[in-house]
């Protein structure tokens, strides 16, 4: 090692070093400890995959609830195009006789149509059903009596179709009125209820997800407090420092996410071919209700930024501690 | 150039490690600061890199007063500094290569230059074979001769050590001395702290030495026997 031939290294004029380059560097420094932050969680593989798993699922249990209400609201949805009210005549009420309240009826602001449906339409509908033919069967004479199906114009509220029912009720001749829409009303309060409980466990769950991050960074910093010495001591900054942790944060957000949304899939794909069947009994209205792409999508990414989060406000509090 | 005036550091709860020092050391000039253990040679190597502050007098560094910087200012007066230890002090799950390229990426070097500059540093103490391996794989004297590419690679004005000899055999300690000199051949400013005084006779520097904090001696260097 000759003095001479190496020169060089130390000589060179000092101007070369020093040139700017800041946003250059930016990404450099940006671009190292992603690389090395990543390259570290790759190190300790089985440790790395039980962080994320038990993010991902905090992150699953929302969608999953988001998931399982959509269905049911889509349900509800279906079942109300066939809110039709039944309203079934007194037994002896004839076929003019019922035409004409018909009639009437139609003439209604808030009535959309209104089907008959004579005792042997009636008798007809139950013998297709499974179970029944043979029971009808056994009887002498048509015991159903004339039926309508009066359907409110779709435009009608709770409200209106509750004074539809009530004038029904009123009419002569009117033996019972069946009305789908309480049920209806009932449902989408519980629906209501329902949306808050999945954000309200959406938040919960956040929170877990920082916490777990929170912790996991703590325990990184805290093992490393001799190569964060080294690093201090060789001229790098506490943004410098700190970075490759708040890239950890961010992988194991963005990872995590990814997990849970494609656990989230699964479960979409698990629940398809149960709701179909479900649906076809609903006479095929009722197709499968999938989690949007944009949700599936902003899943990591949200995941990302707790992650970050997390880090952040960890590493922000440990190596003050340690400096 | 290195300036001291004056300067005292008394540690918190004991009792006065450095006591009114005053001396200068010129660019381009290696100087050995000896004495006992415990005399006080660490604190002044601390007190150049802002590990430690002065209780009392300035220090000033090419001019620039180290009182006058800050916190935030502190990162930036190492990336000037190369720091030697006697325990290397190397990140032991990275490699040799990875370890000599910190304060480049610290210092924001382009990543091709940084591969250059670092196998340049490795040569120059005769390691470019061990780029690949972790620093366990090596030995002591190795080792320690990666801390001291890792501290020339940023092509420092002033390169200090503490010790950097005080874990090796004699004939290791020589070869590491003798890397030391070759930086300041080529205008490096040196200060090695050592209490192996018969090494620090043969390299023929400049020795200031301290005695419980005090300044006792500066001999220059022709006038080392
Ligand atoms: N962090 C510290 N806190 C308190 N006293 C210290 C500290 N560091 C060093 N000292 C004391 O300061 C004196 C000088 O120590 P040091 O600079 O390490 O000497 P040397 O390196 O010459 O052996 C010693 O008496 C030592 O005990
Ligand atoms: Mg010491």
């Amino acid at each position: 090692m000759s003095a001479q031939q190496e020169a060089p290294i130390v000589a060179e004029p000092r101007v070369e070093r020093s040139r700017p380059r800041p946003v250059a560097s930016w990404r450099d420094h940006h671009a190292w400890s992603a690389g090395a932050s990543l390259r570290r969680l790759m190190s300790r593989p089985v440790g790395t995959l039980l962080t994320v798993a038990v993010m991902a699922l905090a992150l699953a249990l929302p969608l999953t609830f988001y998931l399982l209400l959509g269905n049911v609201q889509k349900m509800g949805q279906a079942l109300g195009q066939n809110q039709a009210v039944s309203v079934f005549m007194q037994p002896g009420q004839t076929g003019p006789a019922v035409e004409m309240m018909a009639t009437k009826l139609r003439e209604r602001a808030d009535v959309a149509s209104v089907a008959i449906k004579s005792p042997q339409q009636g008798m007809d509908e139950l013998a297709r059903m499974q179970g029944f033919s043979g029971a009808l069967n056994t009887l002498d004479s048509n015991p159903l009596p004339y039926a309508l199906e009066v359907l409110p114009k779709p435009e009608a509220s709770a409200d209106d179709v509750a004074r539809l029912v009530t004038d029904l009720r009123a009419l002569q001749g009117v033996d019972l009125v069946q009305d789908s829409g309480t049920w209806r009303q009932r449902l989408d309060a519980l629906l209501g209820v329902g949306n808050r409980v999945v954000l309200i466990l959406a938040a919960l769950l956040a929170l877990a997800v920082l916490l777990v991050v929170g912790n996991t960074v703590r325990v990184d910093i805290a093992s490393r407090s001799e190569e964060i010495g080294v690093l201090m001591l060789i001229g790098a900054s506490g943004a410098f420092v700190r970075r490759p942790y708040l890239y950890a944060g961010i992988w194991y957000g963005l990872f995590s996410g990814l997990l849970a949304a494609g656990m989230a899939l699964l479960i979409e794909m698990a629940l398809a071919e149960p709701v179909t069947r479900l649906g076809h009994v609903y006479e095929g209205k009722l197709q499968i209700g999938m989690l949007p792409l944009w949700l599936l999508g902003a899943v990591p990414l949200a995941a990302a930024v707790l992650g970050w989060l997390g880090a952040r406000l960890v590493s922000a509090w440990q190596l003050r501690k340690a400096a | 150039m290195i300036r001291f005036d004056q300067v005292s550091k008394r540690y918190e709860g004991g009792h006065e490690a450095l006591s009114q020092l005053s001396f200068q050391v010129a660019p381009g000039e290696m100087a050995f600061v000896t004495g006992h253990s415990g005399a006080g040679k660490s604190t002044l190597l601390k007190l150049l890199g802002l590990i430690e502050r002065p209780s009392h007098g300035s220090i000033s560094l090419d001019g620039q007063s180290l009182a006058k910087i800050g916190r935030g200012g502190i990162p930036k007066l190492r990336r000037r500094i190369g720091m030697v230890f006697q325990d290397h002090r190397l990140l032991m799950d990275r490699t040799v290569f990875a370890n000599v390229e910190l304060p480049l990426v610290i210092g924001g070097v382009a990543p091709a230059e940084r591969g250059r500059r670092v196998r340049a540093a490795l040569e120059k103490v005769g390691l470019l074979a061990y780029e690949r391996q972790l620093p366990a794989t090596l030995s002591t004297g190795e080792q320690q001769r990666v801390g001291i590419a890792r501290a020339i690679v940023a092509k420092p004005t002033l390169l200090i050590a503490d010790e950097p000899t005080g874990n090796l055999d004699p004939q290791l300690a020589v070869e590491i001395m003798g890397l030391f000199a070759e930086f300041q051949q080529v205008g490096t400013t040196v200060l090695v702290a050592s209490h192996d005084l018969p090494l620090i006779k043969r390299m023929r520097k400049r020795v200031v030495v301290l005695d419980h904090g005090r300044l006792v001696a500066d001999i220059a260097a022709e006038e080392v026997l």
